[in-house]
């Protein structure tokens, strides 16, 4: 049973008699134990989708099924199992940090040791407490989002939704947000679900992800699927003294595209192997002075998809 | 769920109202100032009128029943306006907590204000007007009590659904229906003053029963207290039951999320 399963899901928003679209029949299925990932540009409907899946909000049609329950009708049972992190988070400003954690354990039910021990685990796993007793409202936008991290963890939930969870926070601590995903992932064998603009995190973190573009899923698979599917190859260049005969670079096997400056020639190979030597041979005649080659990235396929 | 489990759901309410209020300096003013100044301008107003002791404790029950009624609604009402203005409704909503959770505990919150203005209240205008607010029985001061919080959880609920269901700015318009409430409910004169229409209107109102009810105890006539209890609690349902339809619309409509921005 997959953790969670959607099967054309769509929804539009009205505001003041314009209805806007912002999903279209989105199917996906997210496996248990997998960190699952929803990349896509501003206003691509991430963050519509997940409020979806988190219960939050009600989609206009389709079917929805979290941790096997029914989604639109077993709401309540599924909320308890689940938590969410949100982008640019907001609590109740004049409760203190640990007030905040209480108050939101509360709504989860729970009670006496188990939420005090919750409570405290949460501020240390995200470093909150030195501040634990101060106003939400004194926080920078980092310390922020940590505090909404550590409330999505409160309720040991079975599927964790991540709305950028690390925008906002410096290097260090997205590195250690990053870290404690991975851990909270491989100890409580949960699902995550996240959404990212940071490319690397995407390709550090998730086993597949889903992309969205105006509301319609364009792609879906591991990162190294969506590289292939997209024929985004590696990049290889070399710089050069010398003459080079044009047309000999272009039949180099597997090249993709050539690219010729003064000195310096860029290339794209296909997958079929890098055919270095070919390469070497094209340039006979000339001395090579530098070659290199970058390996396709997340960014280069968000791009892509992004067109 | 277990029980416990359940009891702090309801809790979680009652302690973000406390919080919040302990550390707002305008709480002091919502429990001891307003309430103290508007008994004793109309205890004042009643010694230049030179009204007998009957009309004193007429108009002092209406002053009495405002007071407590403000501030056991807003204490309702804050349920969501805490969150609208911390713009942290979707952390409330994303949530395993039901309207009733959230109206309880706030009630909760609510009636120990209630009774606490209360208290100040009753002691000041028997201290400084000679009014016996016992003079029905504590019984009778505990049935307008509980009927007078019934009514302000559902005018605190209205806020919450029109909030839910037309936007931010939205609760004007819930505290002008409390306004007409108190106009129609005969806080300060009997509704046989009121123009027909009005005091038709003025039946269909819990706390036009309950002033009547507490004010039998000075020698006005007769009370219908079961059928304004009965009121108070119809209301009180119907309140909850749109709220909770009114939480699902705005999970349809994307208020929820519009609520948080
Ligand atoms: N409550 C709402 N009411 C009306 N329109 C909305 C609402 N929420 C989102 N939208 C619109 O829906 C579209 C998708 O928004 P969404 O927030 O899901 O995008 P996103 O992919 O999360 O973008 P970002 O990367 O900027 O976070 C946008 O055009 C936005 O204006
Ligand atoms: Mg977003």
């Amino acid at each position: 049973m997959p953790a969670l399963r959607a099967e054309k899901i769509c929804k539009s928003f009205k505001r003041l008699f314009q209805e806007k679209k912002v999903l279209f029949d989105i199917s996906l299925s997210i496996e248990r134990g997998e960190i699952f990932g929803i990349l896509g540009p501003n206003g691509a409907g991430k963050t519509t989708l997940m409020s979806i899946f988190s219960t939050l909000i009600r989609p206009d049609g389709g079917s929805l099924e979290v941790l096997g329950r029914d989604a639109l009708r077993d709401t309540h049972a599924i909320r308890e199992r689940i938590n969410i992190s949100s982008g640019n988070p907001n609590f109740p400003w004049s409760l203190t940090v640990r007030e905040n954690l209480r108050h939101s354990a509360m709504l989860y039910g729970l009670s006496g040791r188990s939420l005090h021990r919750s409570v405290e685990e949460a501020i240390s796993a995200f470093e909150l407490g030195p501040q634990s007793d101060a106003k939400f409202e004194t926080l920078s936008t980092g310390q922020k989002q940590r505090v909404s991290l550590a409330k999505s963890i409160l309720n040991r939930p079975q599927i964790l939704f991540l709305d950028e969870p690390t925008s906002g926070l410096d290097p260090e601590m997205a590195m250690k947000t990053r870290d404690l995903i991975k851990k909270i992932y491989q100890e409580e064998e949960i699902t995550v679900v996240l959404t990212t603009h940071y490319m690397p995190e995407a390709e550090e973190l998730c086993d597949r992800i889903a992309f969205l573009r105006e509301g319609r899923l364009v792609a879906l698979g591991t990162p190294g699927e969506l590289k292939r599917a997209l024929q985004i190859g590696h990049r290889i260049f070399v710089e050069y003294d010398g003459e080079v005969d044009p047309l000999k670079l272009r039949i180099i096997p597997g090249v993709m595209e050539v690219k010729e400056l003064s000195g310096r020639v860029e290339m794209v190979f296909d997958h079929s192997g890098r055919a270095v030597s070919s390469i070497i041979k094209a340039f006979e005649g000339a001395d090579i002075l530098d070659i290199g080659i970058e390996e396709p990235d997340l960014e280069d396929v968000f791009l892509e998809l992004a067109r | 769920m277990s029980w416990q489990g359940e009891l702090h759901k309801v809790l979680s309410a009652t302690y973000k109202n406390w919080i919040i209020s302990k550390r707002n300096a305008f709480t002091l003013f919502e429990l001891v100032f307003w309430p103290f100044i508007g008994l004793l301008s109309i205890g004042l107003l009643t010694r230049f009128l030179e009204l007998g002791d009957d009309m004193v404790a007429f108009v002092l029950v209406g002053a009495i029943a405002l007071s407590i009624l403000q501030i056991s609604q807003i204490d309702v009402a804050y349920i969501l306006l805490f969150d609208l203005w911390s713009k942290s409704i979707k952390q409330t909503f994303v949530a395993p907590v039901r309207g009733y959770h959230l109206v309880l505990g706030a009630m909760l919150f609510g009636v120990i204000r209630g009774v606490a203005v209360f208290i100040v209240l009753a002691a000041a205008s028997s201290h400084l007007f000679g009014f016996d607010f016992l003079a029905g029985g504590v019984a009778t001061v505990i049935v307008f009590l509980a009927g007078t919080f019934l009514t302000a959880a559902s005018i605190g609920m209205v806020v919450c659904i029109s909030i839910l269901l037309f936007g931010q700015r939205a609760d004007v318009a819930a505290w002008t229906l409390s306004g007409i409430m108190m106009l129609v409910s005969g806080v300060y004169y009997p509704v046989s003053i009121l123009p027909g229409p009005l005091q038709i209107l003025s039946k269909s109102i819990p706390l036009t029963y309950l002033l009547e009810y507490y004010r039998s105890a000075y020698g006005y006539g007769d009370h219908q207290i079961l059928l304004g209890i009965a009121l108070a609690l119809l209301y009180f349902m119907a309140s909850l039951l749109i709220l909770n339809l009114a939480i699902e619309r705005a999970r349809r409509t994307g208020m929820m999320l519009r609520l948080s921005e």
